[in-house]
């Protein structure tokens, strides 16, 4: 895989880790309901899943 | 006639030659002229001079060589040999008199002053 | 299920990992063996007994914070693509084995630190192990309604904690070799993961939709809890500093924790299976941490009030609904979540017990006195043991330490421990100054701090002390992991910065940073001052590997390198590439001592290398130059000495030609001095001879010039180039002149002068003046030499190709053949007879030739028939004389 390939999976560990870290992560800190889980769990897995798609559609792109 | 001085002069240039002749006749010599080292040597054949006048610097033989022949003849030892050069460096005056020469005189020269010293040399 | 029943069921259960181990083992096709999704779940042997019971249980009692576990990981693995490739990189050029081989190697390949870093990993494992072990035995007895005992050998769950043992030493430590992988208990592993997820989704699907009526069900009644909401949140600015610190912790533990170690770099049999455990990993984490908010609050709703474990709700649950199936299915699902953990980490544990600890310290002299069958043996015998003997301390350490602790804290305890490798980890891959200095002083004060905030509060139970460490809004934990760390690093940092590393080290740093440059120059990067004899490095080898494999693996290595086999001495490559091949079997430290013991001197490095050949370089270019220089001088003095020489020749010349022109210029002057001399004093001369004495003075001093222009013009002919005026003259009418003035001395002396013109043109170019001087000399020499014998002088001229050509033939006496030459000669005195001085200055013929050359011609003399022929030539190149056109 291509240097710039490898760099945007860099990229997606970082912006993960801002995004479920301070200060964004407390934006969502509440235990509201949403979709039948409270919203910190929903933002949680959201981020979760979205990081599991971008890594696997840029692995399968890309793949060489 | 031994009354009068008998003079063998020898040079290769003809102009020195008179005036070498002309003055020693002047002076009471009777002259010889050769023009070079093998002349002479005829010449000593049949005549005994008193002096030779001998220009180094001469064809067929040299003034050194015949110097050296005349040396070599027993019955010219009396014969005083005067060497006249242009050339003045030490080392060739000194084989002057290494082979026998009794003076050495260097051109140019003064006529006067050479046959005073021929004439000393003879008595 | 009773005990018994259970227990049948437990032994069922490994016998199906046996089988699929061996499985795996026996067919080597590439389902097993080049499958990036084996690979991947065994990567999920991070999810252990803690996975499956302590997250429960914190989700249930505190909360959110559960989820730090797994957001370190999940935030770090897209970035494996670049770490971990790094990491893989590194281990497989150097056989890593474990990770204290990974950190040891960098480090100056240190024994003491992969000692050091081994019983580290010991201290955080065991526990862990301990940790395992507990769950295992609680939910037995859970499951199977027995009670717990301290009778070790009544407890149910010493057996199956035996089963485990045997199992893993078995599988664990079938090859010794690094390079071999454990095909079967990868699979083994792999297949547990599957199991695990999926007896734990069944778990959440049954209690979300079995037990509760979905989602919002679950949520409507957990949010009744007063606490729900404070749980369910991560707790403000303090929470989310701590979630942060939490979060940094497990992701230096999906590094650190050897048994991520193992599976995820050990294990990996090609880079390109990474990029599935990229996403599958997360994947798998997420999978199996959906249904931990329905059964931590399913369990808190319905065990509301009552003394339960959380832990235990997964099992409690569906006991309570008398679902034995599923109850039996979450305790499977939880073996198998503590066995893959269990065995992986023994396994890994004792590969760095066996090659960090034992051998180096221990065995190692025995090990290479005898042959290969007893040291694979013993190699082998040494883990087995190592396996054995931790999981009998993690049972100890279970049995009397963790008892009422919870799964959490003791994970948690084990996490902050062995991220003390983290700086130097860390660090190794990325920073080249790291040291080994740095490194275990920065372990060891880590390693303090943990024990003096962690272990030792835990050991006494009492509350840790608030002392300068403490934080208020740090958790006790995160206290602990943060100064731990931080402590740690800047020790690391400060003692590596201003520390020197040696030579070793910094080539291991410039490997491991820049892997991928080395990997470009593989077997040659490093260069050894010392040598080796082949024989010994065999011998070692045989040791090793056997016979069959070294003769085998030398082969290969001469092949690739183009060395003979007979080859006598080791050269670096083959040092390096037998140090590699000892690693796979007994770690990199052992390996180096061993082909240390056979080679002599040190290591240096590349760069090292690199300076010296330069230096060397330097030094044979100055070398080259200075040899250039003195070859310039010698030929310079050389040169000089010649031209000295030469100089002196010509001194010495123009000494004897002063003297020959003194010489020769005395002679008129005595002959003008005596006729004036006699002029002078005789007043009586005859009017006659006055006259000629007269004539004599002046046509001497005429001679005495004509002498003194013919130096100064030979002098000039010799000095300049250009003296003649070249122009077209009619050769006819020249030779007229020159006859013209001689024809009555010829008369007078009776010679006969034949003059004959053979000519094609009249026109020739030359220097008229000069050519008139050059005929009439050679006439006046011819005249002077036929005088004496009434002779012939023949004067011919004619023009061949683009020549102009004189010849003046005289009857007489010939030219000596030696002579013919050096009549040119100035003033030259020849003894023959007829060679009188020629009537002009003596330099005449001298100064003939020059002129003639002057024109580019020549001039030579020959005898022939009866006396002797002069021949000069004057080219008539056109061209020639328009360049020698001179300015009047």
């Amino acid at each position: 895989m291509k240097k710039r390939h490898e760099q945007k999976l860099v990229l997606v560990s970082i912006i993960i880790f801002i995004l479920l870290n301070v200060p964004i992560i407390l934006l969502f800190d509440k235990a509201d309901k949403v979709i039948g889980i409270p919203m910190i769990y929903a933002y949680i897995f959201m981020v979760w899943i979205a990081s599991i798609a971008i890594t696997f559609f840029v692995v399968k792109r890309y793949n060489e | 006639m031994t009354s009068m001085k008998k003079i063998i002069i020898a040079d290769d240039e003809h102009k020195i030659l008179m005036s070498l002749e002309y003055s020693f006749r002047k002076s009471g010599y009777e002259v010889f002229i050769a023009r070079d080292g093998s002349e002479v040597m005829e010449l000593l054949k049949t005549e005994t001079p008193a002096a030779i006048l001998l220009d180094i610097m001469m064809p067929n033989l040299d003034g050194y060589e015949t110097l050296q022949q005349i040396r070599a003849e027993e019955q010219l030892k009396d014969c005083k040999i005067v060497i006249v050069s242009a050339k003045n460096n030490p080392a060739d005056i000194q084989k002057a008199y290494d082979l026998g020469a009794d003076a050495y005189v260097t051109k140019p020269y003064s006529i006067k002053k050479l046959l005073q010293q021929v004439d000393e040399l003879i008595t | 299920m009773n005990s018994v029943g259970l227990f049948i069921l437990v032994l069922l259960y490994l016998v199906l990992l046996f089988f699929i181990a061996s499985v795996a083992e026996k067919s080597r096709k590439p389902f097993w063996v080049n499958n990036p999704y084996i690979y991947s779940l065994s990567i999920a042997v991070y999810c252990s007994a803690w996975t499956y019971y302590g997250s429960i249980g914190v989700a249930a009692t505190r909360g959110l914070e559960y989820l730090t576990i797994y957001i370190g990981p999940i935030i770090i693995i897209p970035a494996w693509i670049l770490i971990n490739a790094k990491i893989i990189r590194i281990s497989r050029v150097n056989k890593i084995s474990s990770i204290a081989d990974f950190i040891s190697l960098r480090y100056g390949n240190s024994r003491s630190l992969g000692a050091l870093i081994t019983l580290i990993c010991a201290a955080a494992i065991v526990p862990y192990i301990g940790l395992q072990i507990k769950a295992i035995s609680d939910t037995f007895h859970l499951v199977s309604h027995t009670a717990n005992s301290n009778n070790i050998f009544t407890d149910s769950a010493t057996y199956v904690v035996a089963l485990i043992t045997v199992f893993s030493s078995y599988y664990g430590t079938k090859y010794v070799d690094a390079s071999e992988r454990r095909v079967g208990v990868i699979a083994a592993v792999a297949a547990e993961s599957i199991l695990k997820l999926v007896f734990f989704l069944v778990l959440g699907i049954y209690v979300t939709y079995g037990v509760f009526n979905g989602w919002d069900d679950l949520y409507a009644q957990a949010s009744t809890f007063s606490d729900f909401a404070h749980k369910n949140s991560i707790g403000g600015l303090t929470g989310a500093l701590n979630w942060c610190l939490m979060s940094l912790l497990s992701m230096s533990a999906i590094f650190l924790l050897p048994r991520q170690f193992h599976t995820t770099i050990v294990e990996n049999r090609r880079e390109k299976h990474l990029r599935t455990a990229l996403w599958l990993v997360p994947l798998y984490l997420l999978l199996i941490n959906i249904f931990v908010f329905p059964v931590a609050w399913g369990g808190n709703i319905l065990f509301k009030g009552a003394s339960v474990n959380a832990e235990m709700y997964s099992i409690l649950i569906p006991q309570k609904f008398g679902q034995d199936v599923i109850t039996v299915i979450v305790f499977l699902g939880g073996l198998s979540a503590s066995v893959s953990m269990i065995i992986i980490s023994s396994i890994a544990l004792s590969i760095m017990m066996s090659n960090n600890l034992i051998i180096p310290y221990g065995i190692l002299n025995r090990i290479s006195e005898s042959n290969v069958k007893d040291n694979t043996k013993l190699i082998v015998t040494v883990r087995k043991i190592g396996i054995a003997l931790l999981i009998v301390c993690a049972y100890l350490f279970y049995k009397f330490y963790i008892n009422e602790n919870s799964l959490f804290s003791v994970g948690l305890m084990s996490f902050v421990i062995i991220a003390q490798l983290a700086p130097s980890f860390f660090a190794a891959i990325f920073w080249k100054r790291g040291s080994y200095w740095g490194a275990v002083s920065g372990l060891i004060a880590g390693v303090f701090m943990c024990y003096k905030m962690l272990i030792l509060p835990e050991m006494s139970g009492a509350n840790v002390s608030h002392s300068f460490f403490t934080i208020d809004y740090f958790d006790p934990m995160t206290n602990a992991f943060f100064w731990s760390l931080f402590v740690n690093t800047v020790i690391f940092a400060v003692v590596s910065i201003f520390g020197k590393g040696n030579y070793t080290e910094r080539n291991y740093a410039e490997m491991y940073v820049d892997i991928d440059k080395y990997l470009k120059y593989q077997d040659s990067a490093f260069v050894w001052k010392g040598t080796a004899e082949t024989e010994d490095i065999r011998r070692i080898l045989i040791r090793f590997l056997g016979e069959e494999k070294t003769k085998q693996a030398l082969h290969i290595f001469n092949q690739k390198y183009n060395i003979t086999d007979e080859e006598d001495t080791a050269d670096a490559r083959l040092i390096k590439f037998s140090e590699n091949l000892l690693a796979g079997r007994i770690g990199t430290a052992s390996a180096k001592i061993l082909i240390e013991s056979v080679t002599k001197e040190d290591k240096i490095s590349l760069p090292e290398v690199l300076g010296i050949l330069e230096e060397s370089k330097q030094n044979i270019l100055l070398n080259k130059q200075l040899t250039e220089q003195s070859q310039k001088l010698k030929q310079l003095s050389a040169q000089l000495q010649h031209a000295n020489a030469s100089l002196l020749e010509k001194d010495k010349q123009k000494d004897e030609f002063l003297d020959a022109v003194a010489h020769e210029l005395r002679t008129p002057i005595t002959a003008i001095r005596a006729a004036g001399e006699l002029l002078q004093d005789d007043e009586d001369m005859p009017e006659g001879i006055r006259s000629q004495f007269l004539y004599n003075i002046i046509s001497e001093s005429d001679r005495l010039n004509e002498l003194i222009n013919d130096i100064l013009y030979l002098d000039k002919l010799e000095h300049t180039e250009q003296v003649l005026e070249i122009a077209q003259y009619n050769i006819k009418n020249t030779i007229k002149k020159v006859i013209q003035p001689i024809e009555h001395l010829v008369e007078k002396e009776e010679i006969k002068l034949d003059v004959r013109l053979n000519l094609t043109r009249e026109f020739f170019y030359y220097d008229e003046k000069r050519m008139i001087q050059v005929i009439n000399n050679l006439l006046a020499n011819a005249i002077k030499f036929t005088k004496d014998r009434h002779g012939e002088i023949l004067l011919s001229v004619c023009n061949p190709q683009e020549n102009l050509e004189l010849k003046i033939y005289n009857s007489g006496k010939q030219i000596p053949d030696d002579e013919l030459e050096m009549i040119f000669e100035k003033f030259y005195q020849s003894r023959n007879q007829n060679l009188k001085k020629p009537l002009g200055s003596g330099l005449g013929l001298s100064i003939s030739k020059k002129i003639i050359e002057a024109h580019h011609g020549y001039i030579y003399a020959k005898n022939i028939l009866d006396g002797v022929q002069f021949t000069l030539s004057v080219p008539q190149n056109y061209d020639k004389y328009e360049k020698n056109n001179y300015s009047r």
